[in-house]
């Protein structure tokens, strides 16, 4: 009596089957539109002036409207980094590499990258990187069209200029 | 009944009900939304407290995609924020209960949900146990089927009644730019749409739309700076029910008509009809008829007047139809209301509700008066 059965349904095996068709938006279908002819498109703050990358709708911080697309460079400043050591999933990566959050030229705002062509150990903020963009006629209007980022050789930027782009 | 604070809606701000709306994310459709429900209070973000968004991330597939909402709602610096998984309107009551607590005098409330990007049947499937009610594939129109034929069964209520209902509510939305079906269909038109799922047919059921939308609510001393004809939150009660389908008497709300007994107690009024317009957040004529009865208005009068902006059958964005039918009754009371104008409309009772087959339901009573001296 009230002993469970031997070969009792412990679980119950479930899928979830949620499709997406996700909108990418006017602001950003300019921004993935420029990657192919290797342009990086951010928005200006009509109250600050400030420059985000990708471009968002309004500011964050100010919440005034981002009514202004602008370039920024293809080339920047590591504002900090990490270097992974544990396999991701969905990328061959040879590890250790280097993840960095990179402040491009003309942007006030960081956008995260993969930073190659550098040894692990050689990674420092304030170090100068450029993009490794796919060949012409590859660039298809997403994130993979830059391929990572790798030093320029330049000579460090100071902190006092990047500081405050996190 | 204690003094509680008198709290005001003092503005209100949406984007008219599409399908779909190809050029903006989610929460970039938020963003000019909440830019004119301020302005329309002539203040910048700075001089609101407290702010609460009702939105959903399964809906447009974006985990964590409530955070990303705070990008567009004036967030810094760092403000008191709440998100709910629920309808705006239910974001309302927390904004109103804060208040009461005295922590807040002004709040945003927002909500958002873009449903053309995913499928909402899958996704509200997934509001039901996991084991037996979602498995079998229950959708919102299923379930609503199920109360539907349950009501008729009840009450002897008839096919022709629905569609007198749902023809009703299409009249009245014609004259309502913020609705997605802005055309009128007679019941003998209606009578003629295929099935959806039986007894209730294609053209008893609400096209899927999106919008955004933004409401402020402001307490006392506050509220008159904030808006010339404030509207004044004279009762509010919100009641929930078992989520096993099979518990329930699918035929009626009890949980809607506890929360009205609450709400028009609180507020002082004998019974519904008292007030000059309801909106009921009714997404089939069935829930129109059951949620009418719970409330206790009597349909063969002509007052109070429902859903003059014809209801969640002409504008259905799912996470903000309950905030609407708060707003509407808003745009009666503080002559906003246009074509659609109840006249000489002082008082106003709002219902929302949640789940499957009105789970949640929450009424307020609101007034053109102060509640409380």
């Amino acid at each position: 009596m009230n002993e469970p059965p031997k070969e009792g349904i412990k679980y119950i095996d479930s899928k979830v089957y949620l499709p997406y068709d996700y909108i990418a938006g006017d602001f950003k279908v300019r921004y993935l539109n420029a990657l192919k002819d290797k342009r990086i498109l951010g928005s200006k703050c009509s109250k600050t002036g400030k420059v985000f990358v990708p471009p968002l709708v309004n500011s964050p911080e100010s919440f005034a409207p981002c009514n202004e697309f602008v370039d920024v460079a293809d080339r920047g400043v590591v504002t900090t980094f990490c270097i992974v050591n544990i396999p991701v999933i969905g990328r061959n990566l040879e590890i250790p590499y280097v993840a960095a959050s990179v402040a491009l030229d003309g942007a006030d705002i960081s956008i995260f990258a993969l930073i190659q062509e550098c040894k692990a150990e050689d990674a420092h903020m304030g170090m100068r990187v450029e993009a490794v963009w796919k060949p012409d006629g590859e660039r298809q209007g997403d994130h993979e069209d830059i391929l990572y980022f790798r030093p320029t050789g330049e000579p460090d930027a100071p902190q006092a200029s990047y500081i405050n782009r996190l | 009944m204690t003094r509680l604070r008198n709290v005001a809606v003092v503005g209100f701000a949406q984007l008219p009900v599409v399908a779909r709306d190809e050029h903006r994310t989610s929460t970039e459709m938020l963003y000019p939304v909440v830019r004119q429900a301020l302005a329309e209070c002539k203040v910048e973000r700075d001089a609101i407290d407290y702010q609460i968004a009702g939105s959903v991330d399964y809906m447009d597939g974006r985990p964590f995609g409530f955070v990303s909402a705070l990008d567009v709602m004036g967030s810094w610096p760092a403000r008191q924020d709440l998100h709910l998984e629920m309808d705006a309107a239910f974001c309302a009551y927390y904004a109103w209960v804060r208040m009461q607590a005295g922590e807040c005098d002004t709040a945003i409330v927002v909500g958002h949900g873009k449903t053309s990007e995913g499928e909402p049947d899958r996704v509200l499937n997934l509001q039901l146990d996991p084991y037996y009610q979602a498995a079998i594939g229950l959708d919102p129109t299923s379930t609503a089927a199920l109360q539907a034929s349950a009501y008729m069964a009840r009450t002897g209520a008839t096919d022709r009644d629905l569609a007198t209902v749902a023809a009703r509510n299409r009249a009245a939305g014609a004259r309502n730019a913020d609705n997605q079906m802005r055309s009128a269909a007679s019941a003998d038109e209606l009578m003629k749409t295929p099935w959806a799922v039986q007894p209730l047919r294609k053209g008893y059921l609400p096209p899927v739309g999106e919008s955004a939308t933004c409401m402020i609510l402001a307490a006392e001393g506050k509220a008159e700076k904030l808006c010339e004809r404030p509207v004044w939150i004279h009762g509010v009660d919100h009641r929930t029910e078992m989520q096993t389908l099979g518990a329930r008497d699918l035929s009626r709300s009890a949980s809607a008509q506890l929360a009205a007994q609450k709400a028009l107690a609180m507020a002082e009024l004998e019974s519904a009809a008292d007030a000059d317009v309801v909106e009921l957040c009714s997404v089939t004529p069935v829930e129109e008829l059951i949620v009418a009865e719970a409330l206790g208005i009597n349909r063969q009068t002509s007052k109070p007047s429902i859903n003059p902006s014809g209801g969640p059958l002409c504008g259905h964005p799912i996470m903000s139809t309950g905030l609407i039918r708060m707003a509407e009754v808003f745009r009666q009371l503080s002559g906003r209301a246009g074509e659609r104008a109840v006249p000489g409309a002082r008082r106003g009772i709002a219902h929302a509700a949640q789940g499957h087959c009105l789970q949640q339901n929450i009424v307020w009573v609101l007034g053109t008066e102060r509640r409380w001296t």
